[in-house]
């Protein structure tokens, strides 16, 4: 019974995998053979970075406030208040940006996606995409791709700048740490390297975010269960997928853009 | 254009397709001559649809051989596909238009497939589409203002904007009121001794069957059981046509 359960898990796994795979190749091949429908991937930088502006901005304000608030009630026992803003940039940078960033966008724009594309398949549009000889990948997914891994980083940074204003509107304003130590010491502990880890994970998040939702669009079920499936479990595997790959992301950046001791 | 009633269109051969566990088709043969209009006929279910779809290659058969314009679809990659897609139009059942744009947008679609750039060129062939369909001047409602037989008109116009040289009617009078479905067999005649367009239309319309047909085809069991002139249909014996003919379920009160 449980080899059997555990058996029909790994099947279902590898297989998920593997079309996930194939949607990925699918989609590099249609960016050699396919002539790119600028017009559609203006439609996704708008719809996908534009209007997920104000989603990461409140995340990114509250994250770096909360987490300014906290480390100055730490720090402030050890007399070390202007490192505060040192340790909210590491932070945003290296972490909390990338990871909120992905995380509310694969809330908003993964789950329209998932359920855009769903509610195209069971009501035969993405037929007759195929019909009027137009591929599905090419129409609905390069696009979008394009549209995420453009906008992701950028909304990434604008995560992490928000969260460091803010940061500094908690520590300097709010808290009375002297401004200038807290802004030489954040330019001190933070350097290039973070800003091109916080980049690299946005666009990794991007491409996980775009293929599970893409897929699970494409994949979905018949009927109105099939299509309210899909963008759940967009989120879901999306959000999971982004968190776990997150950390290893961590270990094999911090090889290549190592934490400086200066 | 003449019309060349020797030169097979398309031709089906042993095709067989299984969808979960139910075998949909089992040995599905049927020839279409150029120029020709062939009406399926069949219960709901029984697979016409899931016919229609193999001929572009929206469906892949478990085994067969589907020639159109004498290239094997079977074989084709879904890229290959997009040319024979090009000359062959389907009007789908539920008309499956693109729900983000608004009726001129759906049947304008084709037509930038094919390369047209030209605007003007466009919109005048769009309004000649839905000229066609009786629909002149709804070019910027959106489909979900439409009601269902305007929609399957719209889908129609974008079937045959393109003018494709063959035309896949699924369902295309179902849910109509009768005076629109018979405009609609009558633009299906119309198209075909005009332009010579191929047809296949897959129905359970009687009425729009007999009126629009060269050669009917009755399916049964995943099978064609009967293949003839609508009159030879009509003279037919049979007891399980005539039962369809007629509309009776066989069942005793």
């Amino acid at each position: 019974m449980l080899i059997r359960y555990i058996g029909r898990n790994v099947i279902s796994f590898v297989s998920y995998f593997g079309e996930l795979m194939m949607l990925v190749f699918d989609s590099i091949l249609s960016l050699f053979v396919a002539p790119i429908r600028w017009r559609l991937f203006l439609e996704q930088v708008l719809e996908v970075g534009f209007r997920s502006q104000l989603v990461v901005i409140v995340t990114g304000a509250f994250t770096g406030a909360v987490f300014a608030a906290q480390t100055y009630f730490q720090f402030h026992r050890l007399e070390m208040d202007s490192a505060v803003g040192a340790v909210v940039a590491v932070s945003m940078f290296r972490e909390l940006g990338p990871v909120l960033m992905g995380l509310m966008v694969s809330g908003r724009v993964g789950a329209a996606m998932a359920a855009e594309i769903g509610t195209m398949k069971v009501t035969e549009q993405i037929d007759a995409l195929r019909a009027l000889g137009v591929y599905p990948v090419d129409y609905l997914v390069v696009p979008r791709l394009l549209a995420m891994v453009l906008s992701a980083p950028l909304l990434v940074a604008e995560c992490c700048g928000i969260g460091i204003l803010a940061g500094y509107f908690v520590g300097v304003v709010m808290m009375d740490i002297p401004g200038a130590y807290y802004v030489d010491y954040m330019m001190k502990f933070t350097g290039t390297r973070d800003v091109k880890m916080a980049l690299s994970k946005g666009f990794v998040f991007a491409l996980l975010i775009v293929f599970i939702s893409c897929h699970q669009g494409l994949n979905a079920r018949e009927g109105a269960v099939g299509v309210g499936r899909a963008p759940t479990e967009a989120v879901v595997i999306g959000s999971l997928a982004i968190l776990i790959s997150n950390f290893f992301l961590s270990l094999l950046l911090n090889v290549i853009f190592p934490l400086s001791t200066s | 254009m003449m019309v060349m009633k020797d030169e097979k269109f398309i031709h089906v051969h042993d095709l067989h397709k299984r969808l979960g566990r139910q075998e949909v088709l089992r040995g599905f043969d049927l020839e279409v001559a150029s120029g020709e209009t062939v009406v399926i006929l069949g219960r709901s279910g029984g697979g016409k649809s899931v016919f229609l779809k193999h001929i572009i290659g929206l469906m892949k058969p478990n085994s067969g051989e589907v020639f159109v314009d004498g290239q094997d679809v079977v074989k084709l990659s879904e890229r290959q596909l997009a040319e024979v897609r090009k000359k062959v139009g389907i009007l789908f059942q539920s008309a499956a238009l693109f729900d983000s744009m608004s009726v001129e947008q759906n049947i304008a679609f084709p037509l930038h497939e094919l390369g047209l750039k030209d605007r003007k060129e466009i919109d005048r062939k769009v309004a000649e589409a839905l000229e066609m369909v009786d629909l002149a001047g709804e070019q910027k409602k959106m489909p979900e203002n439409l009601s269902g037989g305007m929609r399957k008109r719209v889908g129609l116009a974008r079937a045959i904007v393109g003018a494709p040289r063959c035309i896949l009617y699924d369902e295309p009078t179902t849910g109509l009121d009768p005076i629109v479905a018979d405009s609609i067999n009558r633009l299906i005649r119309r198209l075909q001794k005009r332009l010579g367009v191929t047809s296949i239309v897959v129905t359970h319309d009687m009425k729009s069957a007999f009126h629009v047909a060269d050669r009917i085809a009755y399916l049964h069991e995943g099978r064609i059981y009967f293949k003839g002139t609508p009159d030879e249909l009509k003279a037919a014996d049979d007891p399980l046509i005539q039962d369809f003919i007629n509309g009776h379920s066989g069942e005793i009160d």
